[in-house]
């Protein structure tokens, strides 16, 4: 049974465009991330599941129900915003119970219902309290804990961690897989932070100018995504790129001359021919020195990480690559060197950012 | 720089404290003459000090005037204004800041445009109306033309356009509708303004003049500041009398003033565009 359905969803403000034909599932009780840059429409997205944007095409629907044009309270989802937007002049209980005293729910009830997501969220010590008195950290949860007595069928959160400091963002991070797992419930998170999206997320739907560029688990994502958007979104420090043209091809993959140098790209599927422009794409842990062949670097800085480090070099045409080193202690700043990668871990778009497999 | 400093200190507070006398001496007046019998008001001898203790045009204001009629009219008119005002201006400055409707632009700059209509300019036609109502000497007549303060819709619509967009849409979600986010988050969130507009409110209603002296022709149904015009009328130029009135009219007032002095400084602030 499917937790949320979007089939040709579309949203535009006046003559603007901003979710063009959407189709995607949540399946029930999966953690559904959505993530990509400003303004690619992953919010509006969000919100339109919500009600509180309406749609201009295309069909919403949540567990089975058809919620296009339900009002907000009647879909069954909660939301948990970005500011929390809990209510200032109440208390912590009465926060987290103010939809069920708005339905009119019986007073004891209500208590329970509150007891347990305090319980849940390690508030039970702070129901008392205004947020005013609450730091951070325990607003976000009360806004969870709002979220959960509402018992919704789809949880909707909205970049909710922005507000936190790193380390917090960790720790809450942690704390909402565990609650998506302890309450198993659908829930869709929207992000710009693809951290947070691979290591919250079941399935990732990467946005880009209101199309979702390419959906499914994170570490397929990663080692196997279908543009050179997705590659280049997903993944820090990001994928490096290179330009070059193909030299030569046979039927394990392509020779490309890039930067002064020349790599080797594996591909299975029809090779581009000889004098195509192409774009590589290495991750930086899968670009190491080489010994021979490779692209030409002079190495400018070295982000040292205690167990790793990133190394920033420049290529004689100017391009910034990343390679990882591990537990290495020699610094190779200033240093002149070649860089490469396995054939199998190159990966080739074409100019205009298809993956050439 | 220090012997500047002292000196420039010195020199403010001499300033402000002869400011302040300035100011307070004709209150201090009033009172020094309202203890006076009327002869020795108008006696050459009368200094500046106090120099009898005489509460006689006290009793003579609270029994032989209808002071406690002008008191009633005065409470219950000023009480009736500034929860109506209250209660529409709120209402009307959510409907202008958070619904979207056709003319609401229109409407908004119509009211901003009230704003500048001096009450002077509207209390022939006011007055003509109020006739055609029958309600010359009624509390109607005098209520019904205060209840329209521009100032309090302005001001409560700036507050409510502060509140954060997420803060309604959460009201949403928890399945509330506009009464459920007026009286439920935003009048409590903003209890401070609703507090500081109904001193101010009161004040302003408590101290009208003209329209009370225009509307009210009979005794018994005037508010205070009207009823003070009938103590000189009735026992010629009293002026300890006057004094006395003037000064019971004045304490409610002066007593809600010093018991929410910070509410109304912050009222007058918020309403001159200080602050908000």
């Amino acid at each position: 049974m499917s937790g949320v359905k979007l089939t040709n969803v579309k949203k535009s403000f006046g003559e603007v465009d901003v979710i063009k034909d959407v189709s995607l599932e949540v399946p029930k009780g999966e953690f559904g991330v959505f993530v990509g840059p400003s303004g690619c429409g992953k919010s509006t997205l969000l919100r339109m599941i919500a009600g509180l944007e309406e749609t201009s095409g295309g069909r919403i629907e949540i567990g089975g129900r058809d919620v296009t044009d339900a009002e907000p309270a009647r879909r069954g989802v909660a939301m948990v915003f970005q500011s929390y937007a809990l209510y200032p002049h109440l208390t912590v209980a009465e926060n987290m119970g103010f939809s069920l005293s708005l339905a009119r729910a019986p007073r004891h009830e209500r208590e329970e219902k509150v007891r347990e997501a305090a319980r849940i969220l390690q508030l039970t010590d702070h129901l008392d309290k205004k947020p005013s008195a609450l730091s951070g950290g325990q607003r976000q949860r009360v806004a969870i804990g709002r979220a959960i007595v509402r018992e919704p069928e789809v949880f909707l959160f909205d970049e909710p961690l922005s507000n936190l400091d790193a380390e917090l963002r960790v720790q809450m991070r942690l704390e909402l897989t565990r609650l998506h797992r302890q309450i198993g419930a659908t829930m869709i998170y929207v992000t710009h932070d693809q951290v947070e999206a691979m290591t919250l997320a079941d399935d990732i739907f990467v946005l880009k100018g209101g199309h979702v560029m390419q959906s499914g688990r994170p570490l397929t994502l990663y080692d196997d995504p279908d543009n050179r958007f997705v590659a280049g979104f997903i993944g820090s420090p990001a994928m490096n790129f290179v330009n070059g043209t193909v030299t030569g091809t046979d039927s394990g993959g392509i020779t490309v001359q890039a930067e002064e140098g020349s790599l080797r790209a594996a591909l299975s599927g029809p090779k581009p021919g000889e004098g195509t422009r192409v774009i590589l794409g290495i991750r930086p842990e899968h670009l190491a020195p080489v010994s021979e062949g490779g692209l030409p670097v002079t190495v400018e800085v070295a982000e040292e990480l205690g167990g790793n480090s990133y190394v920033h070099a420049r290529s004689a045409s100017g391009a910034d690559l990343v390679f990882e080193r591990r537990g290495s202690r020699d610094s190779l700043e200033g240093q002149k060197l070649h860089i490469g990668a396995d054939a199998d871990r190159i990966m080739a778009f074409s100019p205009e950012g298809g993956r050439l497999r | 720089m220090n012997h500047q400093r002292r000196f420039e200190n010195i020199a403010l507070t001499c300033i402000t404290l002869v400011a302040g006398i300035i100011w307070i001496f004709p209150l201090y007046w009033a009172f020094v003459t309202s203890i006076r019998s009327e002869d020795r008001v108008v006696s050459e001898a009368a200094g500046l000090l106090p120099d009898e203790f005489n509460i006689s045009s006290y009793v003579d204001a609270m029994f032989n005037t209808s002071l406690i009629d002008w008191y009633i009219n005065s409470i219950g008119t000023s009480l009736i204004i500034t929860l109506v005002v209250l209660v529409t201006g709120m209402m009307c400055a959510y409907a202008l800041s958070q619904m979207q409707f056709p003319g609401r632009r229109l409407l908004y700059g119509i009211v901003l445009a009230s704003f500048m209509v001096p009450a002077q300019a509207l209390v022939v036609p006011q007055f003509v109306l109020m006739n055609d109502l029958g309600l010359i000497n009624k509390w109607g007549g005098i209520i019904l033309p205060q209840l329209v303060v521009p100032v309090v819709i302005i001001v409560y619509k700036q507050f409510f356009d502060a509140v954060p967009k997420e803060m309604k849409e959460a009201v949403v979600l928890d399945g509330g509708g506009d009464y459920t986010l007026l009286f439920r988050v935003y009048l409590p969130l903003n209890w401070g303004i609703t507090t500081a507009l109904g001193i101010i409110t009161f004040i302003m209603s408590w101290n009208a003049f003209l329209w009370p002296f225009l509307v009210i022709t009979t005794e018994e149904m005037m508010t205070i500041p009207v009823g003070i015009t009938q103590v000189n009328d009735a026992f010629g130029v009293a002026y300890a009398r006057i004094m006395s009135v003037a000064l019971l009219a004045a304490a409610p007032v002066v007593i809600a003033y010093l018991i929410f002095q910070k509410k109304v400084t912050e009222a007058v602030m918020i309403s001159s565009g200080v602050k908000g």
